[in-house]
């Protein structure tokens, strides 16, 4: 497969999954900041305000989240290295 | 396997890490993040978010375990039955899910 064609499959992959976690964060954030009320068709100062926090802590969490796979991910190779390397020597 | 499918196999190991990687997201905002009241993650808020995330691997990691180990009894055992009762109507399922790519969280505890 040619790099070109591996890099826009790799974009569409990101796009993709963008959508997704927009799609979960607008479920995650309508369930937090809009009671299931529908007396009124306004959003409320206060739900306004609540969505706004919401889709900032989520992202927020979502870049937290990354890291920490990132981490995880890096200790277990390590982890991994070091068995095989000690099973190698062994 | 020749590259083609093995770049395949790749990137749907890439495509279930960031679903993964997703649903870890919503599931530990939602457990963790309780108060809309500031903007910024408290300090509980993120100590929890760690927490969660470390659990949620190694979760997987022996979700993943089990699975790998049990996986083959099942395949050989309706092996067996369809054996014993003719060939199949249906195919089975495609055995185990994706290997893992690279940089997802390694297998294993």
């Amino acid at each position: 497969m040619d790099p070109l064609r591996a890099q826009q499959l790799a974009a569409e992959l990101e796009v993709e999954m963008m959508a997704d976690m927009y799609n979960r964060m607008t479920q995650a954030c309508h369930r937090k900041c809009v009671p299931p009320l529908y007396k009124e068709s306004e959003l409320s100062k206060g739900e306004c305000v609540c969505l706004d926090r919401c889709v900032a802590k989520y992202l927020e969490v979502h870049e937290r989240m990354g890291k920490k796979l990132t981490e995880l991910s890096l200790q277990d190779e390590e982890l991994l290295k070091r068995m095989q390397q000690g099973s190698g020597s062994a | 396997m020749d590259p083609a499918a093995e770049h395949r196999q790749q990137l749907r190991s890439l495509r279930d890490f960031l679903l993964v990687y997703n649903r870890m997201t919503e599931l530990c905002f939602r457990h963790c993040v309780c108060s809309l009241n500031y903007r910024l993650l408290t300090g509980r808020e993120e100590s929890c978010l760690d927490s969660c995330a470390a659990r949620l691997v190694r979760a997987n990691h022996r979700l993943m375990s089990a699975y790998v180990g049990l996986v083959p009894a099942l395949l050989q055992r309706r092996a067996a039955e369809h054996g014993a009762a003719g060939p199949p109507a249906v195919p089975g399922p495609a055995p185990g899910p994706a290997a893992p790519s690279p940089d997802a969280p390694g297998a294993g505890t």
